[in-house]
């Protein structure tokens, strides 16, 4: 999961043991980043 | 289209035509209608949501010594009449 | 039985026009404006695959966009439903994304206009997809609608019965559609749609002429008039075929 500071702006990989912040600038207000993986999705 | 036969006697054939609707239905009975020796012809469809028998039910009846699959055959040949016919109209026009 | 029927133009151009047909069965004029509607395929997109959209809208609203844009059908025979065409749209804002920006894998399947606005973008933003179009009837999907104004009207005949009296104040009577004055074809927008425009000081009698209808069809512009109207009859002929073959069994 990839998650983008909200401060730094630098990418920002969650530990699961550490908590929510970033390993930077100690921010704790991370953003979800759109996946880059190719969506496909149908017309209804 | 596959057809069904539901009910048939000498004079009276009801038959099931899957996976039509008005559109063609209705032609088919209006030319139906123009047979003298056809008495009666309706057809009958319910709606989706219903459930139950929702392909479109078509009734003919004739008159005596007249066979209702023969009279369904001459009717399906005469749409084909108008269909031919209209094109050739239009393209005339066109 | 043999039909008869003639076939005349009023007003015609490529997506837009009005016909008069004599000698046509209420049912069977019916059956045709039905199967334009419904029952005439064209080409639409129906799959969507984002590869980036930092657009302000959801993938899926703007795959439904996609979707109703209008794509020319090629010629009868050339594709078959299952068919599919690829096209791909890359835009970087500031920009506004259009249909034209639809690139094709296709000549023959292109959109028909090029100015259907699909998003907005601002600065930084993008829309990078490829979509599949495949044709389908408008049974399915309105997006797959080549008719999308179709209606018939019986075709009126107007005959001037007498003089007004004297002094009485001409009414205005309002008609829409086609009128036949002495075997001549007029569009009613030509006096306002008012018969008293047309026969000042005069008493008229309109009535519906049988058999005589005047349609009006607009297309999407997946295909002109006349495609759609042949195609429409060709779908009704081809299940009177079905019919007379399955009963010949």
């Amino acid at each position: 999961m990839s998650y983008k500071c909200s401060r730094c702006k630098r990418d920002v990989q969650i530990d699961e043991y550490g908590g929510v912040r970033c390993p930077y600038c100690g921010h704790r207000v991370l953003l979800k980043e759109r996946s880059r993986d190719v969506k496909e999705v149908g017309v209804n | 289209m596959e057809l069904r036969v539901t009910e048939s006697t000498e004079n009276e054939l009801s038959i099931e035509i899957a996976g039509e609707d008005h559109t063609f239905m209705n032609v088919l009975k209006g030319t139906l209608l123009e047979h003298d020796d056809i008495t009666a012809a309706t057809y009958d469809v319910n709606p989706e949501q219903s459930g139950g028998q929702t392909e479109p039910i078509l009734t003919i009846k004739t008159v005596e010594g007249v066979d209702p699959l023969e009279a369904l055959e001459e009717a399906a040949a005469d749409v084909r009449g108008k269909t031919t016919a209209f094109r050739d109209a239009f393209e005339a026009a066109a | 039985m043999t039909a008869e029927y003639d076939v005349e133009f009023v007003e015609r151009e490529d997506r837009d026009a009005r016909f008069l047909v004599r000698g046509v069965t209420p049912a069977f004029a019916n059956g045709i404006r039905r199967a334009m509607v419904a029952d005439v395929p064209t080409m639409a997109i129906d799959t969507v695959r984002f590869v980036e959209n930092s657009s302000v809208m959801f993938d899926e609203q703007l795959a439904l966009r996609l979707g109703l844009v209008p794509l020319t059908t090629p010629p009868e025979g050339e594709f078959v439903e299952d068919d599919t065409v690829t096209l791909s749209i890359d835009v970087e804002g500031p920009a506004t994304a259009y249909s034209g920006d639809l690139v094709s894998s296709d000549d023959l399947v292109q959109p028909a206009d090029d100015n259907v606005p699909i998003i907005e973008l601002k600065d930084g933003q993008r829309l990078e997809a490829e979509a599949d179009a495949v044709l389908e009837r408008g049974k399915n999907h309105a997006k797959h609608q080549g008719g999308v104004a179709v209606g018939y009207r019986h075709l009126q005949r107007v005959s001037v019965v007498d003089d007004l009296p004297e002094f009485e104040e001409q009414e205005s009577q309002i008609v829409r559609g086609v009128i036949e004055d002495d075997g001549e074809l007029v569009p009613t927008s030509e006096f306002d749609h008012d018969l008293s425009n047309r026969y000042p000081g005069k008493q008229v009698e309109v009535e519906d002429v049988p058999n005589a209808f005047v349609f009006r069809v607009e297309t999407d512009g997946s295909f002109t008039v006349e495609e759609l109207v042949t195609r429409a009859v060709d779908s009704i002929e081809a299940r009177a075929t079905e019919l007379e073959d399955a009963v010949q069994l």
